[in-house]
């Protein structure tokens, strides 16, 4: 297994990738702190599921993005367990498309909120914590957008562009304190958030790919777990596209 | 989820002698990979090597002892890799020639040796493999190109010139055949522990591990893990990229 003894904050764990990346880090031997937005019956047996049948510990932790009490006491309930935390995933994030010109600056503070500034507050949290123990891995979820831009996505995209940005930054501050931080740059991933595309932009960005597909919550998630894994030791400061290959 | 993540997977690798290719065959098989392990030439201390690999992790290793610039030694390696039962699921390009020296001191045969092995002898290498991998439908490609392909280093213009266009192939090839179901990508190691740091002064290497935001030099072993993420099913989904392993430079 390639997370043995290892603990990890996961963000977004509700759907998608988050959801499956709790799933594969318990499998792969990590107990997690599975952050979720909302307290839901469902996701709670999940959680006390997945850590029976894999014989580690899954916690529910939950916190909105948007209410910074509500992070903060989130993380300090963390820390409370007075554990190590190994890994950071900050998968949680959103969208609402909008063009340019149509983009309302609520809208926009909204989103960076969310997929910027909520995520820096985390990170600076946990690692302060990581700092200490002189080893960690600190994964954040960008997108291709932030990288190539994307019709209907300036609010989205520059939120990822700047987290991105963050992420360098980061990994060269923390690196010589033994903290790895990367970023993981998904491109079309058949989720939630893709739903609402339709099909022929959809079929547009297909045929842009090298393989031509739409990825899976499972292949980013599986990207995350190289990345917190030690198969990944000296690699810092990173943006990895899974994207099938798009042009 | 316990098996391992190369069960079941055949890969040759190139260079499997010394440095970044010796890690990369053990790591491969230590995650369940049969190996073809290609070298220069036969030694009893390579094949004693393999025996022994295979044994500890319970995988077949095979030697495949050619010179990647002998034209007709590589087709008859290829011939024999084609009548095995085993289908090759994953190709590493690592073996390559580095010589450090100045643009204006590089010796024209030391900028075609560079060329030849790094990237004509690896481009034909590939031209193969693909061939056999697109028959089967899958495949994975890594080529280990170098961070002086992206950086443009001093003292490095044919080795990094050599390295960029086996990047650029590599993206090329990528978006030919991920259609067909096989990935290609590039990992570029940053300074790393092997007989090429040899080739530097003390003061360079100094110099190039200060440039490193982790401080240090990266261990063969660190190189290979990242290759074995390329190789397994975990990176179904990447295809055309270039993996900095570098420490942050």
């Amino acid at each position: 297994m390639l997370l043995s003894g290892k603990n990890a904050v996961v963000t977004g764990c509700l759907r998608g990738i988050g959801r499956k990346t709790l799933e594969k880090f318990a499998k792969q031997g990590a107990n997690v702190w599975a952050c979720a937005q909302h307290a839901d019956e469902e996701f709670e047996k999940f959680c006390a599921d997945l850590a029976q049948d894999t014989g580690t510990w899954v916690k529910p932790v939950y916190f909105d993005l948007t209410d910074f009490d509500a992070i903060k006491a989130g993380l300090k309930a963390i820390f409370a367990d007075k554990q190590a935390v190994d890994v950071l995933v900050n998968v949680a994030g959103f969208t609402k498309d909008s063009i340019f010109h149509m983009t309302s600056m609520e809208q926009l503070k909204l989103i960076f909120e969310v997929n910027y500034f909520s995520q820096i507050l985390i990170s600076q949290y946990v690692t302060k914590l990581m700092v200490r123990q002189k080893c960690g891995s600190v994964i954040n979820i960008a997108s291709i957008s932030g990288l190539d831009g994307s019709h209907g996505q300036l609010a989205y995209s520059s939120s990822k562009a700047a987290l991105i940005g963050a992420t360098r930054t980061m990994s060269r501050e923390l690196a010589k304190q033994g903290v790895r931080v990367n970023a993981i740059a998904p491109g079309v991933i058949d989720t939630n958030m893709n739903s609402l595309v339709p099909e022929k932009v959809i079929a547009g960005h297909i045929k842009a790919m090298s393989i031509k597909r739409m990825g899976s919550s499972n292949e980013v998630a599986n990207t995350i777990l190289f990345l917190a894994s030690d198969l990944s030791n000296y690699m810092t400061g990173q943006i990895i596209r899974v994207d099938g290959g798009i042009k | 989820m316990s098996e391992k993540v190369l069960s079941g997977k055949n890969v040759i690798i190139t260079g499997c002698a010394r440095g970044i290719g010796k890690a990369m065959l053990e790591n491969f098989a230590k995650h369940g990979a049969n190996v073809w392990a290609n070298a220069r030439s036969m030694t009893p201390e390579f094949e004693a090597r393999c025996a022994k690999l295979a044994n500890k992790y319970g995988v077949q290793i095979i030697p495949l002892c050619f010179d990647l610039t002998n034209k007709l030694e590589m087709k008859s390696v290829v011939k024999f890799v084609m009548k095995s039962d085993l289908k090759v699921n994953v190709l590493v390009n690592n073996a390559g020639v580095n010589y450090n020296a100045l643009h204006q001191l590089t010796a024209e045969a030391v900028l075609r040796e560079q060329m030849e092995v790094n990237f004509f002898a690896t481009f034909l290498f590939t031209q193969y493999i693909v061939k056999l991998m697109l028959r089967n439908g899958s495949g994975s490609v890594i080529n280990v190109a170098s961070s002086a392909a992206l950086d443009a280093t001093s003292g490095r213009a044919a080795y990094g010139a050599s390295k960029a266009a086996l990047l650029c192939a590599t993206l090329a090839l990528s978006k030919e055949v991920g259609a067909q179901g096989v990935r290609a990508n590039i990992i570029a190691p940053g300074i790393t522990e092997t007989e090429m740091i040899g080739s530097m002064t003390d003061a360079v290497v100094a110099d190039t591990v200060a440039g490193t935001d982790m401080l240090r030099i990266g261990s063969p072993s660190e190189i290979a893990d990242v290759a074995v993420f390329l190789g397994s099913d975990l990176s179904s989904y990447i295809t055309g990229q270039v993996f900095r392993v570098d420490g942050g430079m």
